[in-house]
């Protein structure tokens, strides 16, 4: 089997680290999210730990998040083929091939969850940094925030539950291409014929 | 306090000038409140500042500082005028009928016998009409033009309610409407209180105030009742026992200091015992030579015999005229006329007028001995300039101060045992609640072992005046440590003889058969016991009067001039409200404040008076029988009554090369200055709890001045008097009113004391303002009212 | 509310504004002692600090020409319905005692400060070097040995009662009508009926402007807070589990996307 690269170290570093802060962060935010999830916060090193680094592990992810966000921000447009690959969606959903456009190096679900996730973490980071200084941030400001905050973390949440789907389950190899940074000429050409076109000359 | 605190509960109308007990005495306050809950009593404020007294007032009267006695004496115009008198009362009570001397009159702002050259009064005018006895005369019908009630009339007919709103700075329908309510109680079932403090005692004319308060109240009929009187709110937890016990310009009970012009016993008996005026006065100060005798054996034992005067000659002599109040020493400290000086429990740099002449004062001193708490200021004194250079600029250095200070810690209140006299004259016996800290002694302790060792240096070395040393009766078990008790006994009095406790002051004679440290304080220790650690909580009246509780001079009555409670009959004026009550054969009630069995027409109603009655008309005191607006020593105006007159003729004002007075075009505003809640005094600034509450000096301006001065809350200020200056934070609030007078805008400056440059929080010393002029009879400095600049810094 | 609630009556029209409740609660709470702020009033502080928990403010105002000074005791209030508890993710930090009071235990708070956010009255406060919230517990300690709070105990002019709210709303009923008999015709009570009662109650001279005395008009939890801790909150939980069963039966359904031979070319 013949591979061709996927995503760079650079790619694969940022994804893991802002992966890690996310998961860190959307674990303890589930503890500070109800009392009945607090025992989560035991964790992850206890209560007043969690309280501490979460803010932490939020501003580091927003910051692998925004280097990702550079590097892709361009190739995450969305074109023509991508509205129809959109309109076909329910087709893909159905692991039906036919009609569907062929995908360059990102589909265009994967360019909406990047920009789902870019703009959550964007109304996370902005509410986040206000809840993190209660006795600074004004009231009206702190009153918006932990509205924005927990909505914000619930749709990206839900997003991460799709992505993780995808990655793992539902498109075997996706995990490959994030870890090692390769995939397959045939994965390549099944799931982004586009791209595998464009990157092989074929 | 005529009354008490706890009396205040009783009264209908309180009357709150020159005074701001919600701030300075709050927990007396609470009996005010009692009355307002439970009585529906009125609260009067009248005061230049909106103070936290106001803020729970039902009416506020804003008024320029200094001019108390034109507002007092525009009521008394008012019920006058408007028949709000208590006229059974006057008639019954005062001195109302008393004819006076034909060539006693009033112009131009001065009394009959002005010396213009000297600038001192000749008082032989100032007197009664004597008939053949020696009595006055008197005419009951109130008719005769020279009798006190229709002088007095005359004298305050220029009071009108227009005159004070152009004195004081309020207006006439602010006064009217203050008036209207304090003249209501002029009637028999209707009672008003005054409370005042240092708003009243810190001017060049003070007592003269409180005179005109005590008039006031006659007329209205408010002396001697429960819920009434005239009432001092007495700054320190013991103020009252160290005015009582002599602490200045008197013996102890009030009994003349000696001069020079005394110098047999005879002869200063002779001065200073009364004689009746009336045939019905009981005169009780006739009983001088009891009380000054069973002094002098108190002080000199055995060795104060007849033979010998009972000492008397071993007693310090004044001067025919001469003042040692403190503010007149200070000055002949100043003129280097003193080489020593101990400071006890007192903080002149702090709290004398003039703070940098203090400083410079005490650097003239060889030595100076200083027993306190902490180091003062006045212990710091030498290190001034270090410490607050800005303020002090004519200050000398440290270097250049060859005065030797000796700081003795001092066991603080709640290290020892002994009494408090409380404003309602209590006398109450508390115990040490701790040890004092590390070297601290009590300070009888350390007056006793300053004692004994000079007495020893005078037995080895000899020396001048040795014998009243040598002579003083110093009998105690541990004659360096004598026990408060055994001094509280020795104060009750003995009787020479068996040695036992006299029951009270009618148990003292002048023949050297019984001793007395103070002849008002005598009951307090009696074969009974220790009467001031009584607290029985009974209260027989129903009045909150508590006659179990502790003990209050004199003669544990709780409320002065009870007699004047009841009309001519022995009836009260108010039955459902009464102290004491005639039943026909003895009075009831309270301790009588009159012989408990003598029938009601047998005395008058004020015993200790030589009239027998109170008095709206007076010699005692040093600027007129009638009190007289005059305006502060430094004013912004002229007297509107006789500006010819302005200030106070006899007040002194003091002439060293540190002291000089401003002008209005150069200081052009009137500054006062007064305490806070928070702190007491300037101990709490070396305390956590009120340096945390009140951390900060601040200057309170008003937000009209404040505005012409471009000056924000917060803005750094400076507040320059023909003294000198302070600096700190303005605050600027709505709170002080610009005040109209006279057609012109004055502003008022306020200014807290408490802070010093020693201590957990620091800032200026306000009295670097103050000017070192004096009340003429009790020599209290004018704090209230003198003229400042202020500049945004 | 239960028969054993206690509460805390302040007739500020009998406040003097001594500070004595001040003093009192920073002795019996071993509070360290900290520089007063000035900010052109009177107030020790200019706002409630994590070791200042009873705060007098000095409300300076001109009405028609005429001065007023309202003080008025300010402290946590005890609400019936407390917004720092329904805030509060940690549990155990705040907790409702069955007499009523409201009670941070520090050793379980975790130093969020959700409590602030979510309380009406903007009482608690994060101590920056504890990182633990604080404020009155209307002392619990000396209540639950049966004595008066330290401040009630120490107030000169019965300006500060404690006993049962039953009967304290009674004594100010009382006060109320008092107050009006006495000409002032808005005098009444204020009780935060926006979170069930406080069992800090207060009598008002002008009850219809609470907020001259520095109180808020209509106390309420914030709506974003009820949101937040509300409906949000079960919205988002459907959301998740919504979804992750949606992926499961997504894959028992369709099952992996397939990839093609790697070799056909």
């Amino acid at each position: 089997m013949k591979f061709i690269e996927r995503f760079s170290f650079a790619e694969r570093a940022s994804h893991w680290i802002s992966a890690l802060c996310f998961l860190y962060a959307a674990f303890t935010g589930l503890a500070l999210w109800s009392p009945r999830l607090f025992w989560l916060s035991g964790v992850f090193g206890g209560g007043e730990t969690v309280r501490a680094w979460h803010p932490w592990a939020g501003l580091f992810f927003a910051i692998a998040l925004g280097v990702m966000f550079r590097r892709w921000a361009k190739e995450m447009q969305l074109d023509e083929e991508d509205q129809v690959w959109l309109s076909k969606s329910a087709l893909y959903a159905q692991n039906i091939e036919e009609g569907i456009p062929e995908s360059g190096r990102f589909n265009a679900g994967q360019k909406m969850m990047f920009w789902l996730q870019s703009a959550s973490a964007f109304f996370l980071l902005l509410s986040g940094v206000v809840i993190w200084f209660p006795e600074v941030a004004p009231r009206s400001l702190r009153l918006i925030a932990v509205l924005v905050h927990p909505a914000s973390a619930a749709v990206s949440l839900v997003g991460i539950i799709v992505h993780f789907y995808m990655s793992t389950m539902a498109v075997p190899g996706s995990m490959g291409a994030m870890v090692r940074g390769k995939v397959s000429e045939g994965w390549a050409r099944s799931h982004h014929g586009k791209w595998y076109r464009e990157v092989t000359g074929r | 306090m005529t009354n008490g605190w706890c009396d205040i509960a009783n009264t209908d109308v309180v009357l709150v000038m020159g005074g701001n007990p919600a701030e300075n005495h709050p927990v007396g306050f609470r009996f005010v409140m009692e009355a307002k809950r439970k009585r529906k009593a009125k609260l009067i404020c009248v005061d230049p500042r909106f103070n936290r007294t106001a803020a729970v007032s039902d009416t506020y009267v804003p008024l320029r500082a200094g001019t108390d006695i034109a507002f007092l004496g525009g009521l008394i115009h008012y019920a006058i005028s408007n028949d709000l008198c208590h006229m059974d009362y006057v008639r019954v009570h005062t001195n109302a009928s008393f004819l006076l001397r034909e060539d006693f009159h009033f112009s131009e702002g001065h009394f009959s016998g002005w010396d213009a050259e000297k600038k001192a009064y000749d008082k032989t005018s100032w007197q009664y009409e004597l008939d053949g006895a020696g009595y006055a005369k008197v005419d009951e019908t109130l008719e005769n033009p020279r009798c006190v009630y229709r002088a007095m009339k005359d004298h305050y007919s220029r009071y009108t309610p227009e005159k004070v709103a152009e004195i004081c700075g309020c207006t006439a329908d602010e006064f009217k409407k203050a008036a209207a309510v304090i003249c209501s109680t002029g009637r028999a079932g209707r009672v008003g209180t005054i409370l005042y403090a240092l708003g009243w005692t810190h001017h060049s004319h003070s007592v003269q105030l409180i005179h005109t308060a005590a008039m006031l109240q006659l007329l209205l009929g408010n002396i001697g009742l429960p819920g009434g009187g005239v009432n001092a709110q007495r700054g320190h937890a013991n103020i009252q026992g160290s005015t009582d016990m002599g602490a200045w310009n008197m013996l102890p009970g009030y009994l003349r200091l000696p001069r020079a012009q005394w110098q047999t016993f005879d002869s200063y008996l002779k001065a200073t015992t009364p004689k009746p005026l009336r045939p019905n006065a009981m005169n009780y100060w006739g009983n001088t030579p009891k009380f000054a005798t069973s002094l002098l054996k108190a002080y000199y034992g055995a060795a104060a015999k007849k033979e010998n005067d009972f000492g008397y000659a071993w007693l310090p002599k004044l001067g025919e005229t001469e003042n040692q109040s403190w503010g007149f020493f200070f000055d002949r400290m100043h003129r280097k006329e003193m080489h020593g000086f101990i400071s006890f429990g007192m903080n002149p740099v702090a709290n004398g007028p003039n703070t940098e002449k203090m400083l410079e004062a005490l650097a003239n001193l060889d030595w100076l001995v200083v027993v306190e708490n902490f180091e003062t200021e006045t212990a710091a004194f030498w290190n001034a300039k270090q410490l607050g250079e800005k303020f002090y600029p004519r200050y000398v250095d440290a270097k250049s101060i060859q005065t030797e200070v000796i700081l003795l810690p001092a066991a603080c209140f709640a290290e020892k045992d002994g009494s408090f006299v409380n404003s309602s004259r209590w006398l109450q016996w508390k115990r040490a609640a701790v040890p004092p800290p590390g070297l601290a002694k009590p300070d009888h302790e350390i007056i006793a072992r300053i004692f004994m060792a000079v007495r020893a240096l005078y037995e080895k070395e000899g020396g001048a005046g040795k014998e009243p040393l040598m002579t003083m009766q110093w009998n105690y078990e541990q004659p360096l440590m004598p026990s408060l008790e055994e001094v509280a006994r020795e104060v009750n009095g003995k009787d020479a003889a068996t040695g036992q406790q006299v029951p009270g002051f009618a148990a003292l004679k002048d023949d050297g058969s019984t001793s007395c440290g103070n002849w008002v304080y005598s009951g307090s220790w009696t074969e009974a016991g220790n009467l001031m650690a009584r607290r029985g909580q009974e209260d027989p009246t129903g009045l909150g009067l508590f006659p179990n509780y502790a003990w209050s001079w004199p003669a544990n009555r709780r409320i002065l001039y009870n007699r004047a409670s009841n009309d001519a009959d022995g009836k009260p004026w108010d039955p459902t409200h009464a102290t004491i009550r005639w039943n026909g054969t003895k009075w009831t009630g309270d301790t009588p404040d009159y012989k408990a069995d003598a029938e009601p027409h047998q005395y008058g109603a004020f015993i200790m008076l030589p009239e027998g009655v109170a008095k709206f008309f007076t010699s005692d005191l040093a600027e007129g029988p009638f009190p007289e607006h005059y305006e502060p020593m430094e004013s912004p105006v002229k007297n509107a009554l006789h500006p010819n007159a302005s200030a106070n003729p006899v007040a002194p004002v003091m002439k060293s090369s540190a002291d000089s007075m401003g002008t209005p075009d150069k200081f052009p505003y009137v500054a006062i200055t007064y305490r806070l809640t928070e702190h007491f005094h300037y101990w709490t600034k070396h305390v956590a709890s009120g340096s945390e509450l009140q951390s900060n000096f601040f200057v309170e301006l008003p937000e009209g001045l404040a505005k012409e001065k471009g000056i924000k809350g917060g803005d750094v200020v400076r507040v320059s008097s023909a003294r000198g200056s302070v600096e700190g934070p303005a605050l600027v609030t709505p709170r002080m009113q610009p005040l109209k007078v006279a057609g012109k805008t004055v502003y008022h400056v306020g200014i807290p004391i408490h802070w010093g440059y020693v201590g957990r929080v620091r800032g200026p010393l306000v009295n670097n303002l103050t000017p070192s002029v004096f009340d003429p009879n009790s020599g209290t400095p004018e704090y209230k009212g003198f003229l400042v600049n202020v500049e945004k810094v | 509310m239960p028969a054993t609630t206690v509460a805390k009556l302040i007739d500020t029209s009998l406040c003097i504004g001594c500070k004595a409740c001040e003093v009192a609660c920073q002795e019996w709470n071993e509070q360290e002692f900290t520089l007063g702020v000035f900010n052109n009033t009177y107030q020790t502080l200019p706002d409630l600090a994590p070791n200042f928990w009873n705060l007098i403010k000095f409300n300076e105002q001109v009405e028609d020409g005429a001065n007023s000074w309202l003080m008025a005791k300010y402290q946590c209030m005890h609400c019936a319905d407390p917004g720092c508890l329904k805030a509060c993710p940690a549990p155990g930090a705040i907790v409702q005692l069955p007499n009523g009071i409201v009670d941070f235990r520090q050793e379980n708070c975790i130093g969020c400060g959700y409590c602030i956010t979510g309380c009406p009255f903007d009482v608690p406060r994060l101590s920056p070097t504890t990182k633990k919230v604080y404020k009155c517990s209307l002392c619990s300690d000396r209540v639950g040995a049966g004595m008066t709070p330290a401040c009630i105990r120490t107030c000169p002019t019965n300006c500060l009662t404690f006993g049962s709210r039953t009967d304290l709303v009674e004594l100010a009923a009382q006060r109320t009508e008092e107050l009006k008999a006495d000409g002032f015709q808005d005098a009444g009570v204020y009780d935060g009926p926006g979170v069930g009662g406080t069992n800090v109650l207060y009598v008002l001279k002008h009850a219809s402007a609470p907020e001259k005395y520095g109180l808020p008009k209509d106390p309420r939890i914030p709506w974003t807070v009820s949101l937040w801790k509300g409906p949000l909150k079960w919205v988002a939980n459907a959301a998740f589990l919504g979804t992750a069963v949606g992926a499961l039966l997504h894959y028992l359904k369709f099952g992996p996307k397939e990839t093609h031979d790697d070799e056909v070319h």
